[in-house]
């Protein structure tokens, strides 16, 4: 197990979680959400996972939403991946409550008023169904592929115990907007499929993460083999590892040993966590939802 | 959220950079250039030229001093595609890091936080970076680098940026020649986008966009003051710029400590009045820079001798140089 993919993986893993129980992207960083909600899924069970969940939950802002790092007055994104994580553990108490709420509350706001105006009026084509709501990087900005994605893993997770119907609704209309952004090649960009009167290509790593939103929903079904073409050809640790992780959660079939890459790699400790994830054997399974409603 | 003790420390310091940082731009907005701003154009007509040598003699034509600086050189790393130029490229920045290591400074670092992709590294790889010498021991990812606010940004009360950004004595932005379909066109100024942390703002920096393009623009220009400015028109792109549009063989390197100078430069070059970018004109009308002929000392080249109309798109035809 130790020499394994994954086995080399957990070590690197905890022997880089920081003092205070969280992850940076690089070693000898400040903690930071992201990287710590992926090393903590990794080790689920394992007391250094619980001490990086009691790092996140000291970070929850009294608005129920978290900042990406400790004392960025910045919320946004990072809040799904904290509620994922903690439906995850169980720990359903009244903060991830709180955590719901906020979701529920948050929407993207798409552009300027008067654009928007001009948009229902007809007179300019916005490329994307403004009734739609999705989620934003950050509270005030608009909704994007993978803040939606994530929110939605963290809603369709929650509805087991929220069956509300404002709950459902959010996540009809998210993955709405999803698969309305979806490029014209049958993947998805961060969500711009088309701009200027000209279409755009997709990427692979936010495919995998429309990917993994995405899951249960049929319509999805043409893009994953969009997602295993890629596996083979992309040259970013970080794609392939996500679309591994997509990929099982959608019931390909991934090989077990992928062609290395010929570059000499990343050193971000969130890639490693990720590949760690995806791994024969790990943990992807956490990330698994149902159809909310 | 609570505040503990240990925790106080580094939110002090960082609140202490951010302060300094904070009085610095109002500084400089106080010493807006007096006089005219030195901008120098040098041929170079491929990336297999002495770009090294091109580059020494810009910077000692501006009569810039590094020594015992800490530099951070921050690139125009976007995409990649093999079928045109979106990115600056790696015979520049490999040059630049020579030259500036040569003027003694204590520290030069490349640092970079691209705006559409996840993969700083599968980047870096693909645009050959990772060929510059030791590359990986002077490369900051400016996307997931340990952040500081900085009071005051347009009109949000804080921003986050990169500590590496912030502690740099001097910036110098190595910007590529290029249309820009929202911005008109993006050169040095547009190119301080990448020191906007994704982990903090998302990818893309949609933040920037809300707040508005140009006042982005003009805004970390007015942070980011100390700065130096070497835009890689060897090869530009024009047309739908950033990104989906067309190499355009210049063959010049522009550069200069005045921002808006070198820009507007630049845009005279490629055909476009600065006058009628937006960015420029609230950048001139702020103090932040020399936007106009008059307040611009051009060295080397002559403007009219490397000048070459870049296509422009519909909706920026009007800002063609008449």
């Amino acid at each position: 197990m130790a020499d394994s993919y994954l086995g080399v993986r957990l070590d690197i893993l905890r022997r880089s979680q920081n003092p205070d129980g969280g992850w940076s992207y690089y070693c000898g960083k400040q903690s930071w959400l992201e990287p710590t909600f992926y090393g903590a899924l990794v080790l689920h069970g394992d007391p250094a996972a619980d001490r990086a969940w009691s790092l996140l939950k000291s970070w929850q802002a009294p608005d129920g939403s978290w900042p990406p790092t400790y004392g960025a007055a910045v919320s946004g994104w990072g809040t799904a991946l904290c509620l994922t994580l903690a439906h995850i553990r169980g720990d359903l108490d009244g903060s991830y409550l709180k955590g719901i709420a906020y979701l529920l509350k948050t929407a993207g706001t798409e552009s300027e008023l008067w654009r928007r105006a001009l948009a229902r009026l007809g007179f300019v084509d916005p490329g994307r169904n403004l009734n739609l709501k999705g989620w934003p990087w950050k509270e005030g900005t608009s909704s994007w592929v993978e803040p939606t994605a994530h929110t939605l893993i963290a809603l369709k997770k929650a509805y087991a115990q929220l069956p509300a119907p404002e709950l459902s609704e959010r996540v009809r209309s998210g993955e709405a907007l999803l698969l309305d952004v979806r490029c014209k090649d049958g993947g998805w960009n961060y969500g711009s499929p088309w701009a200027l009167g000209e279409d755009q290509r997709s990427y692979p790593e936010t495919t995998a993460l429309a990917l993994l939103g995405l899951q249960g929903r049929a319509e999805a079904g043409s893009s994953v083999d969009l997602a295993k073409s890629w596996l083979r050809d992309t040259p970013s640790s970080l794609a392939r590892a996500w679309i591994t992780v997509a990929l099982r959660l959608h019931g390909a079939t991934v090989p077990e040993a992928l062609e290395p890459l010929t570059g000499q790699g990343s050193p971000d400790l969130m890639i490693v966590a990720l590949e760690a994830l995806g791994a024969q054997g790990g943990n992807y399974g956490l990330l698994k939802t149902e159809v909310a409603g | 959220m609570k505040i503990r003790r240990r925790d106080f420390f580094p939110l002090a310091g960082a609140g202490l950079l951010a302060g300094y940082a904070g009085w610095e731009g109002m500084r400089s907005r106080r010493n807006a250039p007096a006089g005219p701003s030195p901008v120098v154009v040098l041929k170079a007509s491929s990336y297999s030229d002495d770009l090294a040598q091109r580059i020494l003699q810009g910077v000692r034509e501006c009569g810039l001093d590094v020594r015992d600086q800490r530099v951070l050189l921050k690139p125009n790393l976007v995409e990649f595609d093999p079928n045109t130029c979106i990115n600056t490229d790696v015979s520049v920045v490999a040059a630049a890091y020579e030259v500036f290591k040569s003027l003694g400074a204590a520290e030069v670092v490349i640092g970079e936080g691209p705006g559409h992709r996840r993969d700083t590294y599968s980047l870096v790889e693909m645009a050959r970076y990772r060929d510059i010498s030791r590359f990986d021991d002077v490369f900051v990812d400016l996307n997931r680098d340990d952040v500081s606010p900085v009071q005051g940004f347009a009109d949000r009360a804080e921003m986050y940026f990169p500590n590496t950004a912030l502690r740099a004595d001097l910036v110098v932005s190595l910007a590529k020649m290029k249309t820009h379909h929202w911005a008109g066109a993006t050169l040095s100024m547009k190119n301080f986008f990448g020191l906007v942390p994704g982990s903090v703002y998302g990818w893309p920096k949609n933040e920037l966009h809300h707040i508005g393009i140009p006042q982005s623009i003009v805004e970390l220009t007015r942070i980011f003051r100390r700065s130096f400015a070497i835009v890689d028109g060897i090869v530009g792109m024009e047309g739908n710029g950033p990104i989906q549009g067309t190499p355009k063989p210049v063959g010049v390197l522009v550069m200069g400590h005045d921002l808006p100078a070198v820009d507007a430069t630049c845009c005279r070059i490629m055909g476009i009045d600065p006058a009628k970018v937006e960015y420029l004109r609230m950048a001139a009308d702020g103090n932040l820079g020399n936007v106009e002929e008059s307040g611009i000392e051009q060295r080397g080249e002559k403007i009219r001798e490397v000048q070459t109309d870049f296509k422009l798109i519909d909706s920026f035809k009007g800002l063609r140089l008449t």
